[in-house]
C-alpha cells in the first residue's frame, strides 16, 4: 500500500510539476492542464492500437505528442493573452479544457478506457516483500522525470532561462530573452509531462474524458499548499496529496478522504493566504 | 450603466411571445430566464470585481435543493427558501476566504463547490444520493406562471443592476478590480464589497436553481456540478461580463444553441467552448459590448469646488522604522505635514521616498515609531480606514488609458483633508505642469495638507513651504 500510494503521489507530482511550469512561465493557472493529462491516456490508448509497441516505448511517443498539445495551448490560449489580467488566461484556459474533454467525449466516447500498462501486471518479490510491478515503474520513470526536470532548471542555461521569465517576465524580456519562445518551451515540457502522467496514471485508473478537473484540482492544490509558484512544493504538495488520498480512502472511506483534502485546503488558504511554505516569488504588485 | 433601446427587446419579447408557443418553446424560455438569473448573480462578482468564483455553480445546487426539499410544506414559497439556503451557505463560506487575492481565491471557491457536490452525492438521507429527489414539482408552479415569475424576476435584476450601478460605483467597482491598491487609499473596502457581491449573486444563484428544480422536476448531484459553473461562465463571458444584458444574451445562446446543433449531440458543448474562447481573445467586452460598439470609461474629473470633507489638522510621524530584509529603507524618520501647507520630499532614488508614502498610507506596516493624524495613531490602520480618516494618495505610474493627473483627481475627490502625492510630474508636459502648480496653489489656500514626492527640485522649490530631504531612510534636511 506504501508503493501504491508512493506511485500515485509521484504520478501526481508529474502532473503538479507541469502545472507549476506552466504557472511560472505565463503567470497564470493552465486549466487545460488536467485535460492534457487526460489526453496523454487517451493518446497513449491510440497509439498502442496503432502501433501495438510496448508501453514504456509508447511513454517517448506521447511525449512528444503532448509536448506539441502543450505548444498548441499556449498559441492559443496563453501567448495572446500575456499582456492582459491573469483572470483572462484562466478563463480561455477553462473554454480550451471544455473543448478538450468535448472533443474526447465526441471521439472517444463516454466509455472508459485503460492506457497499456509499463511493466506487465503482477508482482515482484524484492527481499521477500511482494512488490507491484506497475507502481514500482511509475515510481522509477517519475523520479527520473522529476530527477531529470530539476537538473534542467537548476543546472542549465535553458533552465536558467526559464527562471527568469517565471521570476519577471518583462526584466527577462528587457535583458534580451526571448520570452515567446521560453514560454512555449516550457508548456511543452508541461504538456509532455502532463501526457506521460496521464499514460501512468491511465493504467490503474481508468481514462474517462470528464477526468481532467479532477487531475485539474489535485495538481492546483499540491501548487498552492506547497508554495505558488515553488517547484519543490510542488512535488511535495503533491506526493502529500497520494498519500493522503490512498491512506485516507482505506481509512475514512473515498467520499470522507476526499471531503477530508477540500476541507484542508479551505482551513489552509483561510489561515495561510500565502501557502503552507510561504511564496518563494513574493508578492507582485 | 445604461441600456441601449434595442436590447428591451431581448428583456420584454420573449415572455411576451411565450404564450403563443408550444409547450417545449416555454420550457425554452424559462430556462433562459434562469441561467440569465444565474449569470447576472455572476457578473456582479467576476465581471464588476474581478474575482474569480468558481463556487457559483454550487450555490444554484443548493438553491435546487432546497428548493425540492421545501416544496412539499412551502408551496410556491419554497423559492424564497432556495434563496435564503444560498444566501447562508454563500455568507458562510465565503468569509473565512475574502482576503485571498485571484487564484488562491478561485482554488477555495472551487473546493467549496467540489465539497457541496460530495455532500449531494453522500448526505443521501437528505439529498436522495446519486439517484436525486423527484415528485416535488407539484407543489411548485409550472408553464406560464413559471415563466413569468422567472422572468420578472430576471427583469428585476437587470433594472436592480442598472441602478445600482451609478457611476461613483462603477468606478469602485473598476479600482476594486484592475488597481486595487488605488481602491484601498481612496477609502473603498474591497472585501466588503466582494462580501456583498458574493452573497447577493448568490442568493440570485439560488434562486435560479429553484425555478431549474421546477422546471426539470428532478434534482441530482448534476445540478451542483461543474458543468453548470461552466455553462454560467461562459454565458457571462460570451455575452459580456459587464455588460447590463451580456448574462441574458449568453444564457439565450446557450439553451438556443442545443436545439441548432440537435443532431449533433454534444457538439453545441464544443462550439460553445469555442465561442467563449474566441470572445476572450478578441472581443473582451463580450458579444453584447461587441453590438453596442466601444464605450470610453469616463476619466475623473477634478472636483469644481476644492473643500476638504474630513477633519485632522496635522500628520505626525515619530522614528518610523521600516526595513525589507536586511535593507534598512526607513531608519527612524520623523516628519510632520499640517493643513494648509505644502512640503516636499526630496532624496536620491532608494532615500525612501515612496516607502514613507507607504506606511503613512497604510500600504506597508510600519516596523517601529509612530504615525499620528492629531491624536489618533494610525500606524497600525489599514489602509481604507487611513483613507477615511482623511489621508489619500497617487501612485507613480498612471492607469491604462488615463493621464498624469487622473491620479491627482481621484485623491483630491475623495475628500481627503491630506494628499499624498508620489512624482505626480514624472514625464508630464510643460501644459499638465502648469496645471498642477495652479491646483497645488489652490489646495493650499483650501486647507488642505500636501506631501509631495519629486525630483524637480526646482519646481517644489518654488511651490513648497518645506522641503524634506532623506538619504538612506534618514532625514537630513
Amino acid at each position: 500500500m506504501i508503493l501504491n500510494a508512493l506511485a500515485l503521489g509521484m504520478a501526481y507530482a508529474l502532473v503538479a510539476l507541469g502545472f507549476v511550469l506552466a504557472l511560472n512561465a505565463s503567470g497564470a493557472v493552465n486549466f487545460a492542464h488536467g485535460g492534457l493529462v487526460v489526453l496523454g491516456g487517451a493518446a497513449a490508448v491510440l497509439a498502442d492500437t496503432w502501433t501495438g509497441l510496448p508501453g514504456p516505448l509508447l511513454l517517448p511517443l506521447v511525449a512528444v505528442m503532448l509536448g506539441a498539445a502543450g505548444m498548441i495551448v499556449a498559441r492559443v490560449a496563453i501567448l495572446p493573452l500575456l499582456q492582459r489580467p491573469p483572470e483572462a488566461t484562466f478563463v480561455a484556459t477553462i473554454a480550451l479544457a471544455a473543448i478538450i474533454e468535448q472533443s474526447l467525449m465526441l471521439t472517444m466516447g463516454s466509455a472508459p478506457r485503460t492506457a497499456p500498462s509499463l511493466a506487465g501486471s503482477g508482482a515482484l518479490e524484492i527481499a521477500g516483500v511482494a512488490v507491484g510491478r506497475q507502481p514500482l515503474a511509475i515510481v522509477l520513470v517519475s523520479a527520473l522525470l522529476v530527477a531529470a526536470v530539476w537538473f534542467v532548471l537548476e543546472r542549465t542555461q535553458v533552465g536558467r532561462r526559464m527562471r527568469a521569465v517565471a521570476a519577471d517576465r518583462a526584466m527577462a524580456r528587457a535583458v534580451g530573452i526571448p520570452v515567446a519562445r521560453y514560454v512555449l518551451l516550457s508548456l511543452a515540457l508541461a504538456g509532455a509531462l502532463a501526457g506521460v502522467a496521464g499514460q501512468l496514471l491511465g493504467h490503474q485508473f481508468l481514462i474517462v474524458p470528464t477526468g481532467g478537473s479532477g487531475h485539474m484540482l489535485r495538481a492546483y492544490i499540491a501548487v498552492a499548499l506547497g508554495g505558488w509558484g515553488s517547484v519543490p512544493g510542488a512535488v511535495l504538495g503533491a506526493l502529500g496529496i497520494g498519500l493522503f488520498e490512498t491512506f485516507g480512502a482505506a481509512w475514512l472511506g473515498d467520499a470522507w478522504a476526499e471531503a477530508a483534502l477540500y476541507i484542508a485546503v479551505l482551513v489552509v488558504l483561510s489561515m495561510r493566504p500565502q501557502g503552507l511554505f510561504g511564496e518563494p516569488a513574493g508578492r507582485r504588485a | 450603466m445604461k441600456l441601449r433601446w434595442y436590447w428591451f427587446a431581448l428583456l420584454l419579447l420573449p415572455p411576451l411571445l411565450a404564450p403563443a408557443l408550444p409547450p417545449f418553446g416555454q420550457r425554452l424560455v424559462i430556462l433562459v430566464g434562469v441561467y440569465g438569473l444565474l449569470g447576472i448573480g455572476y457578473q456582479l462578482v467576476f465581471g464588476q470585481l474581478g474575482a474569480l468564483n468558481l463556487a457559483q455553480g454550487a450555490l444554484f445546487g443548493v438553491g435546487a435543493y432546497a428548493a425540492a426539499l421545501a416544496a412539499p410544506t412551502f408551496g410556491p414559497y419554497a423559492f424564497v427558501v432556495a434563496m435564503l439556503a444560498a444566501v447562508v451557505v454563500a455568507a458562510i463560506a465565503v468569509v473565512p476566504i475574502l482576503r485571498l487575492r485571484s487564484h488562491y481565491f478561485a482554488l477555495a471557491t472551487f473546493a467549496l463547490a467540489a465539497l457541496v457536490n460530495l455532500a449531494a452525492l453522500h448526505l443521501e438521507s437528505l439529498t436522495g444520493g446519486a439517484n436525486g429527489l423527484v415528485g416535488f414539482a407539484a407543489a411548485l408552479p409550472r408553464g406560464l406562471p413559471l415563466l413569468a415569475f422567472v422572468w420578472i424576476c430576471l427583469n428585476g435584476a437587470v433594472l436592480a443592476q442598472l441602478k445600482f450601478l451609478t457611476p461613483r460605483r462603477a468606478e469602485a467597482a473598476f479600482l476594486i478590480r484592475e488597481a486595487p491598491l488605488v481602491a484601498a487609499t481612496l477609502g473603498i473596502n474591497a472585501n466588503r464589497w466582494r462580501f456583498r457581491a458574493f452573497v447577493v449573486g448568490g442568493a440570485v444563484a439560488g434562486l435560479a436553481g429553484g425555478v431549474s428544480a421546477a422546471v426539470s422536476g428532478v434534482v441530482s448531484p448534476d445540478a451542483t456540478g461543474f458543468p453548470i459553473m461552466l455553462l454560467c461562465l461562459s454565458s457571462v463571458v460570451l455575452g459580456g461580463a459587464r455588460h447590463p444584458v451580456g448574462a441574458v444574451l449568453g444564457a439565450a445562446i446557450a439553451v438556443c444553441l442545443p436545439e441548432a446543433f440537435r443532431q449533433l449531440d454534444g457538439a453545441w458543448l464544443l462550439a460553445y467552448a469555442a465561442a467563449t474562447l474566441a470572445v476572450v481573445l478578441w472581443a473582451p467586452q463580450g458579444l453584447a459590448g461587441l453590438i453596442d460598439g466601444p464605450e470610453p470609461r469616463p476619466l475623473p474629473q477634478m472636483p469644481v469646488r476644492l473643500m476638504p470633507s474630513t477633519n485632522g489638522k496635522r500628520i505626525v510621524l515619530r522614528g518610523v522604522k521600516k526595513h525589507f530584509g536586511g535593507v534598512e529603507a526607513l531608519a527612524g524618520v520623523s516628519m510632520e505635514v499640517g493643513r494648509g501647507e505644502i512640503v516636499g520630499l526630496v532624496g536620491p532614488n532608494g532615500s525612501g521616498k515612496t516607502t514613507v508614502l507607504n506606511v503613512i498610507s497604510g500600504l506597508e506596516p510600519a516596523d517601529g515609531g509612530t504615525i499620528e493624524l492629531d491624536d489618533r495613531h494610525i500606524e497600525r490602520l489599514s489602509a481604507p480606514v487611513i483613507a477615511h480618516a482623511g489621508i489619500s494618495r497617487t501612485f507613480q505610474s498612471p492607469l491604462p488609458g488615463e493621464g498624469r493627473l487622473s491620479g491627482v483627481a481621484r485623491a483630491v475627490g475623495s475628500g481627503a483633508a491630506f494628499l499624498l502625492f508620489d512624482e505626480p510630474l514624472a514625464g508630464a508636459n510643460a501644459q499638465e505642469r502648469a496645471e498642477l502648480v495652479m491646483l497645488l496653489e489652490r489646495l493650499r489656500v483650501a486647507g488642505y495638507g500636501v506631501l509631495i514626492v519629486d525630483h524637480d527640485m526646482a519646481l517644489l522649490s518654488k511651490i513648497c513651504d518645506r522641503l524634506v530631504s532623506l538619504d538612506r531612510g534618514r532625514v537630513v534636511g
